[in-house]
């Protein structure tokens, strides 16, 4: 099985308190990989280190071991910043489509890479709606604003503007947090047909959701990678001691 | 752990007795925000009561104007204006041409005498001393001495600063500066070389005008053409003035006959109110009867007709004429825009005998008519010389056009900053533009103001002299003071509130939006400019909006530095009507209020100009309001 992602002994600092040490793992491609543990506990710094969309905070950085996809360490300083974003594409927790049509929002990743031709832009907003499922829900309303959509459909369409851009590794932080549970099943579904083009890494603190759409599974504590494994090892037989408490809910 | 049973905590009864403090303090601020409603209420109620009055006391005015035929007489009058404005025009290219000509021997003469008056001004003081002295029979020899002494002293100071003299030889100022220095005490003769030069330059005059001579026998029979009309409207005028001052002393009368009445009715005690009464009826004014006067004035009907056909044939046969081949720039500018001014003032003539034909003075005046008069009239006159217009269009343009030069400054300078301080700066240049910024609406408006007259308005004037700038509308300005002097500070004043409130409307849009778009692979620049700043719009907007709110309603800079003139601008230049001086809503406010006699037609006019700028500055607010209220995330 070839890796997507290779993580080797990470450090990670928000200034001066540590969020993650000694971080070691292989992201395996075309799988869908389940981060869960405590809140607090890093995973979604882990998880924003993949696209360094951490960057953006004053004061985080990388302070050991390496993060390297294609086989480059992208904390390397000569990394283009923009090409690695729109290799690996993320979803956020709460849905934040902007304030553009459903058309505009997905076609947007298409705008700034330069892509003026209609016909083309046309293409690529319809497919990426198919793949998100959203498709034959909008294709009437695709230049309505997008806030009149509900918000599983808002969230959906941020994964439809995320895979637009065409990503090898697609991130999901809490994807499904601010949704009901109808919503967050077409979103699972979506899960199970994405993970046949893409590399999805996603946090959840849903643990039936983990077992459900996760092919692997790592399980998180204070900063640091207590267990990692088939999802369907750490839920029947797992390793760690931890580990089990916090599957089984008698943690703490 | 310990259990505390409930019945050991000892609790006030659920019903509550008196009066509480809470509901107290509710109140207080309950009424706090009360009276400040009732406050702006009672504001408008004021400005209203003060202003609708306006419209009929404008009415009754404008029908004095109808029935006395001042009127009528203005429909000459206005024509007659026009001819004289042209005749003036017309005398400028002529004596601006000779003057160019000439311009050597005018240079050369008026240096000299520059000279010759620099040292006198500086020796004046004891020279008067000298003569006084020596009217007394007997001057003191010391005195006279002393006196002699002291002059010697002065003219050697005063020649040390003399101006300068660009077009004299150096021989030639030394000459007139020791004529000068050589004069004695009690001479008081010009240098014969000065003398010598004033004539010359009389000579040259007369030189340069001999060519020009058909020149001057046309503009002088162009002037002479409008005698007739002239002597006609001077006639009408002093007729009915009278009818004017006799109709307004009885308006005066009737309205003080009432006041008297209206006191006699509330008086309690019977003698006072018979007395009242009383006076009231011996107040009782004649309605003067000045149909007599009106009619004279009608009878000069044909004559007006005749004089205005008269008019528009000699001017007619002159108009081919009056294109004199000018070589100074000046001449050609002045004679081009009198020429150009030309078919329009023919065509005002052609209409005028129809119109005079038609006028009726016993037409009635309809309130409508003030109210229309108001709103659309073209000039805003005061002083109570002939009749009175209250026209609101010149101070309108003058407000919109400031306000136009002060938001085109101050919005792309306050959002280009906001959008800088919000999203590229430093944490560092934030803390220092922010406050810098909002440092500016700390200046008090009579500072900026100064600084507009003495060093923008200076600097602006002296840039538009350059040549190199000759090409631009409007440049050399010829004031100093004008609407884009004005717009420039004002956009000053503008730009902090733009500034601040952009700025807070770009710092609301929820950083999940730029994050998002960074995690497309966007830059920067590209997430601003396409997600920040389109998400921020109504925010900015309504920034704007306020920005020009702002500026309709400022006051002290635009009285110091619009240049007050009550015109229209002349759009016929262009964007040099941006350089033309102007008068505001809030200006002439400012200004005529503290005059004007409490009551009269005059001061109700300014409380409507208010009650305009009121609704004009709410409605900018309200829309803001909307814009705001639409920027929800
Ligand atoms: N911007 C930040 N600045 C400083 N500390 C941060 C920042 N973001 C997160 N942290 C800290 O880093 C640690 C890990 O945070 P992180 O958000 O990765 O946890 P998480 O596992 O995603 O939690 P949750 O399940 O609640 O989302 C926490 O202790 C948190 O307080
Ligand atoms: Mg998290």
């Amino acid at each position: 099985m070839n890796s997507a992602i290779q993580i080797e002994h990470l450090d990670f600092c928000y200034g001066a308190k540590q969020a993650l040490f000694d971080v070691s793992m292989e992201i395996p491609a075309l799988q869908v990989t389940a981060l869960i543990g405590p809140s607090g506990c890093g995973k979604s710094t882990l998880l924003r280190c993949f696209n360094r969309i951490n960057d953006r905070i004053a004061g985080a950085r990388v302070t050991g071991g390496s993060i390297r996809i294609h086989d480059i360490d992208i904390m390397r300083p000569d990394i283009d910043l923009l090409e690695l974003r729109r290799h690996v594409g993320m979803v956020f927790q709460k849905y934040n489509p902007f304030a553009k049509s459903i058309y505009e929002n997905v076609a947007y990743s298409s705008r700034i890479a330069g892509i003026k031709d209609k016909a083309r832009l046309d293409e690529i907003v319809e497919s990426s709606l198919r793949d998100a499922a959203l498709w034959d829900e909008v294709k009437d309303r695709v230049h309505d604003s997008a806030f009149g959509l509900s918000g599983g459909q808002q969230q959906r369409l941020c994964i439809a503007r995320a895979i637009a851009n065409r990503p090898e590794i697609l991130l999901m932080d809490e994807p499904c947090a601010a949704l009901d549970p109808l919503a967050t099943l077409k979103i699972e579904e979506l899960i199970q047909q994405l993970k046949k083009q893409f590399t999805i890494v996603i946090v959840t603190h849903n643990m039936a959701q983990a077992s459900r759409c996760s092919d692997k599974t790592a399980f998180m504590y204070l900063g640091k990678l207590i267990e990692f494994d088939d999802t369907k090892k750490i839920f029947t037989n797992p390793r760690e001691k931890q580990t089990e408490q916090y599957i089984t809910g008698s943690f703490g | 752990m310990s259990v505390v049973s409930s019945s050991e905590i000892s609790r006030p009864p659920i019903q509550r007795k008196g009066f509480s403090y809470d509901r107290l303090i509710r109140y207080f601020f309950a009424s706090n925000a009360g009276l400040t409603i009732v406050i702006l209420l009672l504001i408008i109620a004021f400005l209203l009561k003060e202003g609708l009055g306006f419209f009929p006391g404008y009415r009754r005015e404008l029908e004095i104007y109808r029935i006395t035929g001042m009127e009528f007489v203005d429909l000459s009058r206005t024509n007659l204006t026009s001819h004289e404005q042209l005749t003036s025009l017309l005398n400028r290219a002529y004596f601006a041409e000779i003057n160019g000509q000439a311009d050597r021997e005018l240079k050369r003469s008026t240096e000299a005498a520059a000279l010759v008056a620099d040292i006198d001004d500086f020796t004046a003081s004891v020279r008067d001393s000298y003569f006084s002295a020596t009217e007394e029979a007997a001057p003191a020899a010391e005195v006279i001495a002393r006196l002699k002494a002291q002059y010697a002293a002065l003219l050697s100071l005063a020649i040390k600063d003399l101006p300068p003299s660009p077009h004299l030889t150096e021989e030639e100022r030394k000459g007139i500066i020791d004529a000068m220095m050589q004069r004695p005490i009690d001479n008081e003769d010009t240098p014969e070389f000065v003398t010598k030069l004033a004539g010359e330059y009389a000579t040259a005059r007369q030189k340069f005008a001999a060519p020009l001579e058909e020149a001057r026998t046309r503009i002088d029979a162009f002037e002479a053409a409008g005698s007739e009309l002239n002597s006609l409207v001077g006639e009408m005028t002093s007729l009915v003035r009278v009818s004017k001052d006799a109709l307004n002393k009885s308006d005066i009368l009737e309205r003080e006959r009432k006041s008297l009445l209206a006191a006699a009715a509330s008086a309690k005690d019977p003698a006072t109110r018979e007395r009242l009464q009383q006076e009231a009826k011996t107040a009782l004014a004649e309605v003067p009867d000045i149909r007599e006067t009106t009619e004279k004035v009608l009878a000069k009907k044909s004559q007006c007709s005749e004089a205005h056909q008269k008019l528009h044939q000699s001017i007619t046969g002159l108009t081919a004429q009056l294109t004199f081949s000018y070589q100074q720039a000046e001449s050609v500018k002045l004679q081009r825009a009198a020429l150009a001014a030309m078919p329009a003032f023919l065509k005002e003539l052609e209409a005028a005998p129809a119109k005079i034909e038609a006028w009726n003075a016993a037409e009635p005046v309809h309130l409508s008519a003030a109210i229309h008069s108001f709103l659309t009239g073209k000039s805003w006159v005061t002083g109570g010389e002939w009749q009175d217009f209250y026209g609101i269009l010149p101070l309108l343009t003058g407000s919109l056009m400031i306000a136009i030069v002060a938001l085109l400054i101050a919005i792309p300078v306050g959002i280009g900053a906001a959008i800088y301080t919000n999203q590229f700066a430093s944490l560092r240049e934030q803390k220092l533009i922010k406050p810098i910024i909002e440092f500016i609406q700390a200046i008090p408006s009579v500072v900026l103001g100064f600084i507009g007259i003495f060093i923008l308005g200076e600097a602006l004037r002296t840039l538009s002299t350059s040549p190199a700038l000759a090409w631009f509308p409007g440049f050399p300005m010829d004031e100093r003071l004008n609407i884009f002097t004005a717009g420039c500070l004002l956009a000053l004043m503008s730009i902090p509130t733009i500034f601040s409130l952009a700025e807070d409307a770009i710092n609301n849009v929820p950083a999940a939006y730029s994050e998002a778009s960074e995690a497309l692979g966007a830059s920067k620049l590209q997430t601003t400019f396409r997600v920040v700043v389109p998400a921020a719009f109504s925010g900015i907007l309504a920034a704007v909006l306020l920005g020009f709110g702002r500026v309709i309603g400022e006051t002290m800079v635009v009285l110091l530095v619009a240049g007050n003139r009550i015109k229209i601008p002349d759009f016929s230049a262009g964007v040099g009507a941006f350089f033309q001086p102007a008068h505001t809503m809030t200006g002439i406010i400012a200004q005529e209020l503290g005059e004007v006699p409490v009551g009269s037609v005059h001061y109700r006019a300014l409380f409507v100009v208010g009650i305009l700028l009121f609704a004009i500055v709410l409605g900018i607010n309200a829309t803001a309001h909307h814009f705001t209220r639409k920027m929800k995330h």
